[in-house]
């Protein structure tokens, strides 16, 4: 049985691959645009004064939060798992007309949300929670979407060859079980509608917890969200295609074990420090520091083992575009990862919250990380998926450069900005009166804000060409025979 | 046991959701009875507030402003008193955001009036020069959605006893009531009548055409909301 | 040196130096602010260890050779070596961990650490600090302290120049624009003025002393240009007729009686800042979360930037 290689089957991989590409470049274009509308207030109404409605700052902005993460990342994790499941697992999708059946269900689910998503953001239709916009008929097609993604992944472990989990397994699992448990708790509202026989807009809700309860639990979920949205599945992303890409066996299984369990105890402590200085108890804020500093291990210790990895294979970073992104990722993840316990100690947080210092962070973690990651792990399944070499390598090259100087702009006139202002609202002056309106505290950051809008405009250039590169491997390179082994085979 | 584990894809996936599970239990559920009492001088919101309430979240004011005023010198003297607890008894969601683009809107009703309000959302440029706040113009022609907030009203009354048409204590010592239609006609005209106490300091001539017909833009709304702050 | 530790210090280098200007924004940089200082403090930490740390793992990838035990399986062909994890960091990952159970457990129950407790500790030493300060505080300091506080709170509204930004809000360059004069004799009065309920009657109960009849449109049209003018021009009888039993001949008031309307004084602004005030051209919130004494100071920069 194990002579011959097994055919694995990528539909469900390329048509997510497909997404991750157009609901990125949505995502970013609105980025950019939101990122030039703070910088010139006149953007607002790019469209004319008519369409200011729908194209303002305030409209777009859950549009851009929403799109990168459940548009871009999400499909990015679905397209990965589609592809990287399959292979660890050592069992086809052939193999199973009910899997592939689900696979495509839940494609085809996910694409009806995504538009319902689009659509009711831009009518204003939104619960105002961040990262958990959806109303409630929303709500429960998602939950049907990851259904049907749990009963794909845990159909295709159950009828494995491969009898051990691989690393990468383990991640996706956390990925499904704490977005299900998150979602679940954060999104309990009574549609308005129904409770008060027949009145007002039907897909109305009203959230079951108030104030400060309704601020624990979104960001118990807000913080987890990025745990296993932004990090989970994405370690599950390098701790396959790094080794697989280079080559090189994982450094140490014990570091991944010790990384994983960890992880998973530690993350859902810290969500207390979103909530510094708020009307929570102080003790939950002081947990939530203390498991923020606490988190920096685990999750340096996948980011460690990732880089020894490639202990001894310089060649191979100074020789391939596609294993930079992912040594640049694993740095830009360390980063964020000790950004974010900094920013959680109190005294620091006094400063960094409200800011754009948090904009900074995030950022440095998603499109250093996230975006980076994604696209390498696109770039190695191309030429496996569709048998066919990379299309060129002196433009993924180009494309490393540009997207690397955006995300330094982006991340270093955030960091400017957020400290002058986190600053100057603190202020006093020689009578001891505050020593700056709060519209002073926003003309200062004009100029950060225009250097952010070209290091997103650079970003989003880079995703253009990497998107171009995708296409031309898929439209113009020869298709070969079998299987392309080893690195990423590159053209021109 | 960890290889064992890692064979075991249930057990795994069990072990997985426990490690993640209990924090929350810890961390979250103790302090829930408590937050959700209000302090003296909180009262719910009233029908044409809500509807402002829900065409601030509609436009994601809350993405640019914060409502929680942390307790800080520089904080209490820019915004006033830092915020407590049961003062959000009745916020449903909360709206403390995570970022101030724009300042922290949690008293704004304290120091900020209805033709202030009417001016900036406008034209926030317009009084404010260097502002990048977005102008709001068509919040002067659309119209609020009263029967939703209605409805909302009716749903948080039965399902979490909000106390409408009760008395609440007032921090002088003096009971507020918060009225509530008993039909859906009753709500309306309750939330026409407050409308017309805004636009009479209102300036823009079609928004009070438009009251005086019976309509009430978003603007009257919002501004209603704007001014419950405090 | 190695091309890695330069590139690691020019990039150290320029985000500190970059840090350092952030704070050199603000006014009085750190300010003696311990918040200030953690903050910078942190900012700093994290780009020299991170770029530090980075650049200990490449240099093993330029150096070292991967080596050790590799497990007898393989997932798709990926290996996993049996090396024991990296000392340094399960020392800090158990270290941290003890600490953060200590902490939950005992560190914190007795150290109870209050916000509210810090924010009544902080607010007192601001209040001592700046009490012991206003006693010095006088004459053009005054007016200069006044001007801080229009800066910071009252400018969003009357404009930088005072201005009142073409009319919405009051000029407060002049004592009283004609509208505002109009709007009063027509309407009455009542704004806590006098710092008490001591309304003006509105044109119904204004009575003409020289002509023995009710105001007319015309003298209000005249008398309100007077007034708006500083108290010059036509309309002096008028004024004498219907207001001066009130204003005083000169329009400067009457303890009790009425407000100044020829020139702003400390009290009358401090009035209107205690009781807010509505009028013909909008209206001015109350200002409590000022001080008596910014309140003092606010009223002086006003009188100053009004008499010049
Ligand atoms: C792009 C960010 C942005 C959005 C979106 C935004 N604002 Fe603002 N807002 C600002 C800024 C910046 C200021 C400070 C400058 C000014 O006063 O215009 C401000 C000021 C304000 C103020 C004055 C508060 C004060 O203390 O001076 C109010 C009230 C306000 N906004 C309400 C709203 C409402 C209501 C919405 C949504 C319908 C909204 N804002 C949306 C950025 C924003
Ligand atoms: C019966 C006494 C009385 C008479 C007569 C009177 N006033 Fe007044 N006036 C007052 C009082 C009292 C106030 C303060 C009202 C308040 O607190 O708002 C006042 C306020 C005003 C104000 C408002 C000042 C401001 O800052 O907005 C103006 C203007 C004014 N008076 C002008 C006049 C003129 C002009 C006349 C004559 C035509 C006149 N008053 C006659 C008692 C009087
Ligand atoms: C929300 C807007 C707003 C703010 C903030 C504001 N004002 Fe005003 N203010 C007004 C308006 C509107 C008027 C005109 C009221 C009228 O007469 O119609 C006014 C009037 C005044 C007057 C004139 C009173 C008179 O008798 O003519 C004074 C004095 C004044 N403001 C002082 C201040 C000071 C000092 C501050 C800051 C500490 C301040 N204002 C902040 C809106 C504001
Ligand atoms: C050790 C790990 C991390 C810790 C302790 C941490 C901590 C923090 C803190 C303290 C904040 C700011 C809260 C506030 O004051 O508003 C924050 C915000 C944020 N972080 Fe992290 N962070 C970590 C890793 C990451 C990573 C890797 C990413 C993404 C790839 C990320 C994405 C975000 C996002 C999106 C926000 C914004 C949340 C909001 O909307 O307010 N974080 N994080
Ligand atoms: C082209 C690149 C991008 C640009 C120019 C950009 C720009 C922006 C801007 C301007 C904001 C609003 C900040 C504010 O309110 O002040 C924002 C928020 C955010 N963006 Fe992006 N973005 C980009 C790419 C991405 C990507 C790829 C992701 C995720 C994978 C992402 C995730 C987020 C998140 C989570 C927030 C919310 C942050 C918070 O609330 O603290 N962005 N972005
Ligand atoms: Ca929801
Ligand atoms: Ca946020
Ligand atoms: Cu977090």
């Amino acid at each position: 049985m194990e002579n011959r290689p097994l055919e694995y089957d990528y539909t469900v991989a390329k048509m997510f691959m497909f997404t991750t590409i157009v609901l990125g470049i949505v995502g970013m274009l609105i980025g950019v645009i939101l990122a030039f509308q703070l910088a010139f207030p006149s953007v607002n109404t790019i469209l004319g004064e008519g369409l200011a409605e729908y194209t303002n700052f305030s409209r777009l902005r859950p549009l851009h939060t929403d799109a990168v993460i459940f548009g871009f990342t999400l499909s990015g994790i679905f397209a990965t798992w589609y592809y990287v499941g399959q292979r660890v697992l050592k069992v086809s999708m052939a193999e199973s007309g009910l899997l592939m059946f689900l696979g495509k269900l839940h494609f085809w689910l996910y694409l009806i949300v995504v538009a319902a998503v689009v659509v009711t953001l831009f009518m204003g239709i939104t619960t105002s929670k961040e990262y958990a916009e959806f109303e409630w008929p929303i709500d429960i097609a998602v939950v049907v979407v990851w259904v049907l993604w749990g009963m794909g992944l845990f159909g295709l472990i159950g009828i494995r060859r491969e009898k051990s989990l691989y690393i990468s397994i383990w991640y996706y699992i956390a990925t499904f079980l704490g977005i299900a448990m998150l979602y679940l708790f954060n999104n309990m509202e009574i549609p308005t509608y129904f409770a008060s026989g027949g009145i007002g807009s039907w897909w109305h809700s009203v959230s079951m917890y108030a104030g400060t309860n309704d601020a624990l639990v979104q960001w118990w979920y807000g913080h987890n969200a990025v745990a296993f949205g932004f990090t989970v599945p994405i370690v599950a992303m390098i701790y396959y295609f790094l080794p697989k890409e280079s080559g090189q066996a994982i450094y140490s299984y014990k570091l991944s074990l010790l990384s994983f369990w960890g992880l998973m105890f530690v993350y859902l402590w810290a969500g207390g420090h979103h909530l510094l200085y708020s009307t929570v108890p102080d003790w939950m804020q002081t947990m939530g520091s203390i498991f923020s500093v606490i988190l920096i291990l685990p999750s340096w210790g996948s980011a460690i083992n990732m880089l020894l990895t490639m202990k001894g294979e310089w060649q191979q970073v100074a020789a391939s575009p596609l294993i930079k992104f992912m040594i640049l990722a694993s740095t830009f993840y360390m980063f964020s990862t000790l950004e974010g316990p900094i920013q959680a100690i109190k005294s620091v947080n006094a400063i960094a919250h409200f800011t754009d210092w948090i904009v900074g962070h995030v950022h440095d973690g998603v499109l250093g990380w996230v975006g980076f990651m994604i696209m390498a792990s696109l770039f190695h399944m191309a030429p496996r998926v569709f048998k066919r070499e990379i299309y060129s390598k002196s433009l993924m090259a180009t494309q490393f450069w540009i997207q690397t100087l955006g995300v330094v702009l982006y991340f270093t006139s955030m960091w400017i900005a957020g400290i002058t202002q986190g600053m100057m609202w603190r202020a006093h002056d020689e009578f001891g009166n505050l020593a700056y309106s709060f519209i002073d505290t926003v003309t200062v950051l004009h100029p950060y804000y225009t250097i952010r809008g070209v290091g997103g405009l650079l970003y989003l250039v880079g995703f253009l060409m990497f998107a171009y590169n995708i296409y031309k491997t898929m439209s113009a390179r020869p298709v070969e025979e079998s299987e392309l082994q080893n690195a990423s085979p590159m053209g021109a | 046991m960890f290889h064992w584990l890692e064979k075991h894809p249930f057990f795994f996936a069990v072990g997985v959701f426990v490690t993640i599970a209990f924090a929350g239990l810890i961390e979250i559920l103790p302090n829930f009875a408590q937050a959700s009492r209000p302090v003296i001088g909180t009262a719910p919101y009233s029908t044409l507030e809500l509807a402002g309430r829900h065409v601030y979240i509609k436009n994601s004011c809350n993405a640019c402003h914060s409502q929680l005023v942390r307790p800080f010198k520089s904080e209490t003297d820019r915004y006033g008193h830092y915020s407590l607890s049961g003062e959000y008894a009745y916020d449903r969601p909360f709206l403390w955001g995570s970022k101030r683009t724009g300042p922290d809107l949690m008293r704004v009703g304290n120091y900020r009036t209805t033709d202030w309000h009417e001016n900036h959302m406008k034209d926030p440029a317009s009084v404010v020069p260097g502002s990048i706040m977005p102008a709001y113009k068509w919040m002067f022609t659309n119209n609020a959605d009263v029967d939703t907030a209605y409805a909302e009203q009716l749903t948080v009354a039965n399902a979490f006893s909000v106390p409408y048409n009760e008395p609440v204590p007032m921090k002088d010592g003096s009971t507020k009531i918060v009225k509530m239609g008993k039909n859906l006609a009753e709500a309306r005209a309750l939330a026409l009548a407050e409308a017309k106490e805004i636009v009479a300091d209102m300036k823009d001539q079609d928004v009070k055409d438009a009251v005086a017909r019976g309509e009430i833009p978003e603007i009257v709304a919002i501004i209603a909301y704007m001014n419950s702050l405090k | 040196m190695n091309k890695l530790y330069l590139w690691g210090i020019i990039f150290a280098a320029v985000m500190l130096l970059l840090t350092y200007l952030s704070v050199g924004g603000s006014e009085g940089g750190l300010n003696d602010d311990i918040v200030n200082m953690l903050a910078v403090a942190g900012a700093v930490a994290l780009v020299i260890i991170t770029v530090f740390v980075v650049i200990k793992y490449v240099r093993q990838m330029q150096t070292d050779t991967a080596d050790g035990e590799l497990v007898d399986h393989s997932w798709d062909g990926i290996g996993e070596y049996k090396n024991s994890v990296p000392m340094g960091w399960a020392i800090m990952f158990l270290g941290t961990m003890i600490w953060g159970m200590w902490y939950f457990t005992i560190g914190y129950p007795v150290n109870a650490y209050s916000q509210i407790g810090e924010y009544n500790e902080d607010t007192k030493a601001h209040n001592e600090k700046f009490e012991a300060k206003y006693a010095d505080i006088t004459g053009e300091r005054l007016v200069d302290m006044g001007e801080s506080v229009f800066l910071a709170e009252c400018k969003v509204c009357h404009g930088l120049q005072a201005d009142g930004i073409d009319g919405k809000a009051a000029n407060l360059n002049v004592r009283l624009e004609e509208k505002v004069v109009k709007h009063a004799i027509i309407n009455g009065a009542n704004n806590h003025l006098l710092g008490t309920e001591m309304p003006m009657p509105d044109r119904n109960g204004l009575f003409n002393a020289n002509t023995n009849e009710m105001i007319t449109d015309a003298e209000i049209d005249l008398v309100s240009k007077y007034v708006a003018n500083g108290m010059t021009g036509a309309g002096a009888d008028v004024f004498e007729g219907v207001c001066a039993s009130c204003h005083g001949a000169d329009g400067k008031g009457m303890e009790y009686v009425a407000p100044n309307i020829a020139e702003f004084t400390p009290e009358l602004v401090v009035n209107v800042l205690n009781h807010g005030k509505k009028g013909a051209i909008g209206a001015m919130p109350k200002f409590d979360k000022l001080n008596d004494k910014q309140k003092e100071a606010v009223g002086a920069y006003i009188t100053s930037i009004s008499s010049k």
